[in-house]
């Protein structure tokens, strides 16, 4: 669980307390979603940064 | 009238450039105050290229199917000596010096330009309810949201206003208002259409595409707008066709995915009921209708949501110490993205390729997929919450829900109208297809729509 409270501070992110915690609430959710799937990501496969339409792993 | 009869019009000089263009100005006037469809109409400049469109005809230089055409852009692309304000007060004074490929293309194919479309906030939403422009309206309903952020874009092609617009989709930005105005929109592969001289939501999930009132329409302006351009690092040299699908095009024997996971799950029963109609109705055309299970896209989603966050604050940043510039809705998404990691950016961005692998195994069983486009048709404007199967969901993640994946994935996906529910608001139907195929997907949809599939116009259209 990341302290969004903490990383907001340490980002300078200058928000009123209501604010802070809608944002708080938003990425909370989404990290839920998103943590676990870093868990089997195998360490050849490289970031689509510059994504191009023509790749296919098939 | 549609593109495609307005071109049969000009040709037999039934009708002039500058008689589609004063009509579509004064119809601007009459009913852009209630829609706030447009922020800026551009009727001197209209009226100059349709005098210009005529005469070429007259003189026998026909630029093509687009020629004469009244069109309007999305404010997010540029044009030269025009405003282009990306519906942000950040960008309110903003006139470039050129124009986005995609709107000099449609010039040099004779469209006339009509002005720049309403849409949410840096494009940075679904409602188009923007704080410095008004509210866009739905046409149909004007209490219901016209989706967003292309929401000028679709409330102008759906009340007659212009004959097609262009718009932008990073997350279902075209085909959202589509589905909820009622046209036809169309998100092409990732690469097809250059994003030079459009203002940048998230640069790796942007897209151009239009919005028409016919699949063939939608078609002949892609025709126009696609192919390489190196001013765009994303830019493809993948080779452009016709996508323009012949009359009576057949769908006999094509694979139709259908999905049993995912894209029924918490949905309007009107929306499914209509969908399955437009699936039957494809098979009664002799489509092989396929169940199939759909991977990942929960997580698709997140994927597309981190993105999302991370580049459209990055490129923001500059202008993120003035609050007062910013909707409160937008700026708290700004704010998310500053405190989202450079690492999740980063395996969001890993994740998204082992994705993309993953789902084109699915195209050895199927040649497109059919599903909803959004759970619901149109919500009331300022909905706090959308009620689905049983459940209250954030309405922006609902209605994204079934759209955001196939941006990750950078797969051609059109909406067109497939039915109206109970309180007579369009619902929309998505065909996806694999990358590049848009032909295919253009073609099914053209076949559906032959087959009966669709909407009558908006009573406002022939108000």
């Amino acid at each position: 669980m990341k302290d969004w409270k903490a990383i907001a501070k340490g980002a300078g992110l200058d928000v009123p307390g209501p604010d802070l915690d809608r944002i708080i609430q938003a990425l909370s959710g989404l990290d839920e979603a998103f943590r676990p799937l870093l868990t089997d990501l195998s360490p050849e496969i490289e970031p689509a940064t510059v994504f191009h339409a023509e790749e296919s792993g098939a | 009238m549609t593109i495609r009869e307005a071109v049969h019009a000009l040709r037999n000089r039934r009708l002039s450039a500058v008689e589609l263009a004063t009509a579509a100005i004064l119809r601007i006037d009459r009913i852009n105050a209630s829609l706030r469809a447009f922020i800026t109409v551009t009727s001197g400049y209209a009226l100059e290229r349709a005098r210009v469109a005529d005469a070429e005809l007259r003189s026998g230089h026909d630029r093509g199917p687009l020629h004469g055409i009244p069109i309007a852009v999305k404010d997010v692309f540029a044009t030269r000596g025009i405003r282009t304000t990306g519906g942000s007060k950040v960008f309110e004074n903003l006139v470039p010096d050129y124009s986005a490929t995609a709107v000099a293309r449609l010039e040099q194919a004779g469209a006339v330009l009509l002005g720049k479309l309403n849409m949410h906030e840096l494009a940075y939403g679904i409602t188009s309810q923007n704080p410095y422009f008004g509210a866009v309206r739905n046409p149909w309903n004007a209490e219901h949201s016209p989706g967003g952020s292309s929401g000028g874009s679709g409330a102008a092609v759906a009340a007659n206003m212009v004959y097609a617009a262009l718009g932008t989709d990073t997350g279902g930005s075209i085909r959202i208002p589509a589905a909820f105005c009622g046209t036809v929109g169309l998100k092409p592969t990732y690469g097809r259409v250059s994003r030079h001289g459009v203002l940048p939501l998230a640069y790796s999930l942007d897209h151009v595409g239009p919005l028409a009132r016919s699949v063939y329409d939608a078609a002949l302006v892609l025709n126009a707008i696609a192919g390489f351009d190196p001013r765009d690092d994303s830019s493809s040299r993948h080779p452009t066709i016709d996508y323009t699908p012949e009359d009576g095009a057949s769908i006999r024997g094509l694979r139709i995915g259908f999905p049993q996971n995912f894209f029924f799950e918490r949905l309007d029963h009107e929306v499914e009921s209509s969908v399955r109609g437009a699936c039957a109705r494809a098979e009664s055309l002799g489509a092989v209708v396929k169940p199939v299970l759909i991977p990942e896209m929960p997580a698709i989603d997140a994927i597309g949501r981190m993105i999302l966050l991370a580049e459209a604050s990055a490129h923001m940043e500059p202008y993120l110490g003035e609050r007062h510039r910013f909707g409160p809705d937008v700026m708290s998404l700004l704010e998310q993205g500053r405190l989202v990691a450079a690492t999740d950016y980063i395996n969001a961005q890993r994740l998204r390729r082992r994705a993309r692998s993953q789902f084109d195994r699915l195209w050895r069983e199927v040649d497109c997929l059919l599903t909803p486009t959004t759970p619901s048709a149109a919500p009331r404007t300022g909905e706090p919450s959308a009620r689905l199967g049983g459940a209250g969901e954030d309405p922006r993640l609902a209605t994204t829900r079934l759209v955001r994946g196939f941006n990750v994935l950078g797969l051609p996906a059109l909406s067109m109208p497939c039915g109206l529910s109970g309180s007579g608001l369009p619902i929309g139907l998505q065909i996806i297809g694999p990358a590049f195929e848009e032909a295919l997907i253009l073609r099914v949809g053209a076949a559906l729509e032959a087959g009966g599939v669709g909407i009558p116009p908006c009573q406002i259209a022939s108000a």
